[in-house]
């Protein structure tokens, strides 16, 4: 926070101050305070879910906040339409440009205020002109009687910003534009964008590539969990620091006593699927809690889906408990003693509208049949009634629709369902994404709790810190391949060397 | 405070049904009197038994989230393959004249090959379900022509008849005899039925899961496509029911027999709380939906109200019903809202939440 005050002498073109935003299930935007100046490029970063997505809607007028306030050029506003946030000078440039492809570049550029002759047909000549005019004030060269679905990526972005320009706007939101691009490309958007900064527009630039906020971008800020984090000077921090906002500090670090013993539980040998991952070997032990990390796309969601059965597995040998695992479907995969905590539960992991209670019991409702094919409510009240006072669920009954529940209640729910299986695997994808600090503490001590009495457990996770706290070991993966690995308490178990990894992995692969 | 009214009006909304209900019933019987008479409510739903047996097909197909419009085709069908084989040629059969338990058979064969066919083209070649049924809708009525050709089978032996038109048991009264319908009394057990299955077996439940959110009932280790194809073919079994049900009633089968029941079919199942969007709603509700129906034809035809006005009040029926669940369903976004609200720190005191 301190870099604003040095540049608290120009006046910002933007201020949003202490934006909160709540969607049913999960608090979005937490007291969001932002501010961007004139001709400077603001780079805006933070994980999925983090709630960029929703402070860019509430900008520009889609997404209307529970509080707070937006001030565009002195004007200030508590809610806005998005007529009234084009009219205040907010452009929206998403990561595939949305144009009438069919016209061309000076029809674009000039649809709805088309010049006409005398006799009411557009004069093309003087539209052509125009548009070339107008272009070459930004310096941009492009032929204007081109269709726009004949012209690249990149010019389609500089053209989608120079047309956001002509309806004056000052403030543009760039949305993952690299993310097709090839390196020349980049460099002709960046150095377009840069001419715009020096003619005073601002920029607010929404990137996963990281280096990139550090070729372009003045200042960053840093969001995670619907807060801010941090907005620096770019040119005073680096990528691991920038990281290391980005996945967290601060947070009461959680630690566990080790439950690992010697007995080999599950055993991978040359699980290879082509493409996603290759020679996974692993053993892991009766209460060992294994965590597996990377970058997206290293192959670790992959692992876990294809273990479970919702992917093709590829070819390698499997063995939990000394016995072949052949599990095709997640059915076959629960009887066999493997359960799976997908990423996303509203979409995965639970069902909605029906009740806690049926959410708990859906893989287990088998063993509960008696007689004449229907179910022993008593007993199937009985067990939902143990995993709500355990897991101490907070529901005001088991008949209450899971959907109603609060995140880290909805992920204890989905928890609830896979201890019901009784496994000796338990693989967990980003168990804590979603849920406020106190659900992840209980989340961590039900993943001890299950340890303790012997599951052996794989979380898939990037959340370096919380890994570090529950794991007895960390492997660290890079395309496909497992290619660290760090102990529970060893020296070099920290977050900065377990980052390199991550980060080191990317370098040598380009 | 403003919790508890929101699961007050929940509860009634959930219940609005059954209060429709009586709210019928004490209408027409006190504007008319013969609507009162104990013959006419024992036949409410034995006129309508047939369409009752759709209504569960429908639900149990609606529940898993599809639908099942081939219904009406499939009852006639059915209805037709059982009289062609039960009629002498001269009532316009094939001459078999086979025993009434073989007509039942061939019926049932053909409701659940139906099913089957239905099942095996939206689960196996993911065919989209609404399209599927209704191309089927068009191809079993057109079978329904081909085979008649055109023509009416008629006079079933009366043991066909039975379960259609026949009487359960006789309460003598003081001018001859009230009695009681096997149809009657057989949709309710049919309801009561259904209400087990999917309420109380592994089955049922998952057909809750799947229609709620496939790709979850699949992690939960639920076999999606096998519940999907069950249920279409429990939808046949069902048709062949109705269609029994239907050619027992009128002791024939026609070409046009069932024609025009598959809206109210589905009207009956949202009326009575079985969701659009899959995953909710109860039998005993889609039963609710059914004798509502049931009840608004009967009462509507004795107070003679002209025809074209009993349409008109069906389809703003049907209307209410839709929104109402679509108001079921915001209300439940909204409650959801507000707990995330209240237990954040920006409180509740945002009364103008938008829904997102």
């Amino acid at each position: 926070m301190t870099t604003q005050e040095t540049n608290s002498t120009q006046i910002p073109i933007l201020v949003m101050k202490d934006v909160s935003k709540a969607f049913p299930g999960v608090q979005a935007l937490r007291r969001v305070t932002l501010s961007v100046l004139p001709g400077e490029i603001h780079g805006l970063v933070g994980k999925n879910g983090a709630g960029k997505s929703t402070l860019m809607a509430v900008l520009m007028g889609i997404t209307e906040p529970n509080e707070g306030t937006i001030e565009i050029n002195g004007k200030v506003f508590s809610t806005m339409t998005s007529k009234e946030a084009i009219e205040a000078g907010i452009a929206y440039v998403p990561q595939h440009v949305a144009m009438m492809d069919s016209l061309t570049v000076a029809e674009n550029i000039l649809a709805g205020e088309l010049p006409k002759n005398k006799l009411g047909f557009i004069n093309w000549n003087k539209v052509n002109g125009e548009a070339e005019e107008r272009l070459k004030r930004l310096n941009l060269k492009i032929d204007v009687t081109k269709k726009v679905e004949g012209l690249g990526v990149a010019e389609q972005t500089m053209l989608a910003i120079s047309k956001a320009l002509f309806g004056n706007a000052k403030l543009i939101i760039l949305d993952e534009p690299t993310a097709s691009l090839s390196r020349s490309d980049i460099n002709r958007l960046f150095n377009f964008v840069k001419s715009l900064k020096d003619k005073g527009v601002a920029f607010v630039y929404i990137s996963h590539h990281l280096e990139e906020v550090f070729e372009i971008c003045d200042r960053v800020t840093v969001m995670r969990d619907g807060r801010v984090v941090d907005t620096c000077e770019v040119k005073n921090i680096d990528v691991p620091q920038l990281i290391m906002m980005m996945v967290g500090e601060g947070v009461e670090d959680y630690t566990r006593d080790s439950t690992c013993t010697d007995e080999i539980v599950f055993v991978l040998n040359k699980l290879t699927r082509r493409g996603y991952y290759e020679d996974i070997s692993l053993q892991i032990k009766k209460g060992e809690v294994i965590g597996i990390t990377g970058l997206q796309g290293c192959g670790a969601e992959q692992l876990g889906k294809g273990l479970f059965g919702l992917e093709y597995r590829g070819i390698g040998e499997i063995k939990i408990n000394g016995k072949e695992f052949t599990a095709k479907k997640p059915i076959d995969s629960f009887n066999e003693g493997l359960a799976y905590l997908p990423q996303d539960r509203y979409r995965f992991g639970l069902v909605g509208v029906r009740p806690v209670r049926e959410n708990v019991t859906y893989p287990i409702l088998k063993r509960l049949i008696r007689m004449m094919n229907l179910i022993n409510r008593n007993e199937e009240k009985e067990i939902v009634d143990g995993y709500i006072k355990g897991l101490e669920i907070i529901t005001p009954s088991q008949d209450q629709p899971v959907r109603l529940l609060s995140g880290g209640n909805q992920q204890k729910v989905v928890f609830a369902k896979l201890a019901s299986t009784k496994p000796n695997v338990l693989i967990l994808h980003e168990p804590t994404q979603g849920v406020d600090v106190r659900a992840k503490m209980d989340i961590f001590r039900i993943i001890d709790e299950l340890a303790k009495q012997g599951v052996a457990t794989i979380v898939i996770s990037t959340e370096i810190r919380e890994l570090i706290g529950i794991c007895d070991r960390i492997l660290v993966m890079n395309n496909g391949r497992l290619t660290h690995e760090y102990k529970k308490g060893a020296k070099d178990t920290t977050p900065e060397n377990i980052l390199y990894a991550i980060e080191g992995g990317k370098k040598n692969h380009e | 405070m403003k919790f508890k009214s929101t699961r007050f009006v929940s509860m009634i909304l959930d219940n609005l049904i059954w209060l429709l209900v009586a709210f019928a019933l004490i209408i027409f019987s006190s504007l008319s009197p013969s609507f009162r008479a104990p013959y006419n409510l024992v036949n409410i739903l034995n006129r309508t038994a047939a369409l009752g047996m759709l209504v569960i097909g429908q639900a149990f197909a609606m529940m898993s989230g599809n639908f099942d419009l081939s219904s009406e085709s499939g009852l006639g069908l059915t209805a037709m393959v059982a009289g062609l084989f039960l009629a002498s040629v001269t009532n316009g059969g094939l001459g078999f004249e086979v025993s009434p338990i073989v007509a039942i058979l061939l019926m049932v064969v053909v409701g659940l090959t139906i099913g089957l066919i239905n099942g095996f083209l939206i689960t196996r070649l993911r065919m989209n379900n609404l399209i599927v049924t209704i191309a089927m809708l068009m191809i079993l009525r057109g079978l329904v022509y081909i085979i008649s050709p055109g023509a009416t089978a008629s006079f079933f032996p009366d043991s066909f008849n039975w379960l259609g038109a026949g009487a359960l048991f006789k309460i003598p009264q003081t001018k001859g005899f009230l009695a009681i319908p096997v149809p009657t009394v057989f949709i309710i057990l049919a309801f009561i039925i259904a209400h087990i299955i999917t309420r109380y077996t592994q089955f049922g439940r998952n057909i809750f899961a799947v229609g709620s959110n496939p790709v979850a009932a699949k992690d939960a280790g639920i076999d999606t496509d096998r519940i999907i194809r069950n249920v279409y073919l429990i939808s046949g079994f069902c048709m062949a029911v109705a269609g029994l049900l239907a050619a027992g009633r009128l002791d024939s089968a026609t070409p046009r027999t069932g024609e025009g029941l598959i809206f109210p079919v589905q009207a009956a199942a949202v009326v009575g709380g079985v969701s659009l969007f899959g995953g909710r709603g109860t039998m005993i509700g889609a039963f609710g939906g059914f004798a509502l129906w049931s009840i608004l034809d009967a009462g509507l035809s004795i107070l003679k109200v002209s025809p074209f006005w009993i349409e008109a009040s069906r389809g703003l029926l049907l209307l209410f019903a839709v929104a109402l669940d679509a108001f079921k369903v915001k209300g439940m976004h909204r409650q959801a809202l507000e707990e995330t609200l209240s237990t954040s720190h920006i409180g509740r005191k945002d009364t103008n939440i938008v829904i997102d």
